[in-house]
């Protein structure tokens, strides 16, 4: 699973991935071997996946969360329901 | 010397904390948080989006922008994300302008700092520049659009639903109300005020807000807090001690009344600094105070919060330099010019 979060490093966009990394944790999947966690940075790169607001998750190409902070329960509930 | 500074820094500080902090920046940022969470940006931006290429699209991309609370940095990524969705260039770069430069958030917040005058002067000159920067970007770039296609899902759902108006509504009210019916007397009038009017949000928000709503905007609030609070503070306590340093004839000689050239050089410290939204009012402020004139207010109050640096670096990065090259001189030529026009007008 590749989960990339997007958004040009603003505090929210660091909030995002405390948060996503908190849902792989309690769901006991380990960064680097189970799902991978990037950030993307570039404000085309982030325009390319058909995100508009920041910060934005984008999990296996498919938009989950956009213009909001999810909190991790929220990520666990996304990444659950599309096992 | 330095003791002097950091004297009248904190001096100024210590004001704004003293006569700001409760009855302005409490409801405006409740007013903020408000607006990201109870907006539908998506709606906005579906809005935006099918906007096609013409004139009658300018006024779209203007009453939405309104809506989109941001600094010129946070609206870059919304405005490329219109722009590659395939908008059109003059409703992707009048967003670009009006988010920053006259927000519904800025707007009320220069109201209740600067009096209605200056709110309908910065409303009218921001409105007026974004129709013609977006008629210029059309213009300069027409053969490239004809290009692209677009990819937007046209939205019918409605921006914000009516229990949110009212919300919104009540926020501003109690925004402007301490400031507006309480001008003399002491202080604590306008405490009362804001209590009541805080009271009356308070009520209705729990009556038709669930309680997830409200832990959402009550989270969005403090985001804004944490990320603009500081900002805030260092702007007034640099403008203290330049209040401090610049001998008020300078600020009349360069930034006093109407004249042309006083107007240019508000447009180019409002066009290079980053003033993060709503820090422009008290900026300003000061200045009046120390004998700034109306017109180069107006031009500072625009291109302050509207472009910056980082913002020109970021838009030619993300638009191009052709498009940054064309849109910032426009706006500086315009921002002068609004400024000047202003100084007549209103001085």
């Amino acid at each position: 699973m590749i989960i990339e979060v997007c958004g040009p490093g603003c505090p929210k966009c660091h909030a995002t991935k405390t948060n996503v990394l908190k849902a792989l944790q309690e769901l006991g999947l380990k960064d680097g071997e189970d799902a991978l966690v990037t950030e993307v940075k570039d404000l085309k790169m982030i325009t390319v996946r058909g995100v508009f607001m920041t910060p934005a998750v984008v999990i296996d190409g498919v938009k989950a969360f956009e213009g909001k902070i999810p909190s991790p329960e929220e990520v666990k509930r996304w990444i659950e329901e599309r096992k | 010397m330095f003791l002097t500074l950091l004297l009248a820094g904190l001096a100024a500080l210590k004001d704004y904390i003293a006569l700001h902090v409760v009855t302005c920046l409490i409801p405006a940022f409740l007013l903020a948080g408000a607006i990201v969470t109870f907006v539908s940006r998506e709606s906005i931006i579906g809005y935006l989006g099918s906007a096609a290429n013409k004139v009658s699209s300018f006024g779209i991309a203007a009453g939405g922008s309104f809506f989109v609370a941001a600094c010129s940095c946070t609206v870059i990524p919304v405005a490329s994300g219109i722009y590659y969705g395939g908008a059109g260039i003059g409703a992707a770069f009048i967003l670009l302008w009006v988010a920053p430069a006259a927000n519904i958030l800025a707007l009320v917040y220069t109201g209740s700092i600067l009096g209605p005058g200056m709110v309908a002067a910065r409303l009218v000159a921001a409105l007026s520049v974004s129709f013609v920067v977006g008629a210029v970007m059309l213009f300069s770039f027409r053969r490239e659009e004809q290009q692209r296609a677009l990819t937007i899902p046209a939205t019918t759902r409605a921006v914000m639903s009516k229990g949110d108006i009212i919300l919104l509504l009540l926020l501003v009210v109690s925004l402007l109300a301490p400031n507006y019916a309480i001008r003399s007397g002491p202080y604590l009038y306008k405490v009362l005020v804001w209590a009541a009017a805080m009271a009356v949000v308070v009520v209705y928000a729990w009556r038709v807000k669930s309680w997830e709503e409200i832990k959402g905007w009550l989270t969005e609030t403090w985001w804004f807090v944490r990320m603009i609070f500081p900002l805030l503070l260092a702007g007034v306590f640099v403008v203290g001690i330049i209040g401090a340093v610049l001998p008020e004839e300078w600020i009349e000689t360069w930034l006093g009344g109407a004249g042309l050239r006083q107007s240019f050089l508000a447009t180019i410290i409002g066009a290079i600094t980053y003033f993060a939204t709503m820090t422009e009012a008290p900026f300003v402020d000061t200045l009046m105070n120390l004998g700034m004139g109306k017109g180069p207010a107006l031009a500072l109050l625009l291109t302050g919060p509207g472009i910056s640096l980082p913002n020109w670096l970021a838009i030619a990065k993300v638009f191009g330099m052709k498009k940054a090259l064309v849109y910032v001189p426009t706006i500086i030529v315009l921002g002068t010019g609004v400024g000047w026009i202003a100084g007549f007008v209103l001085g």
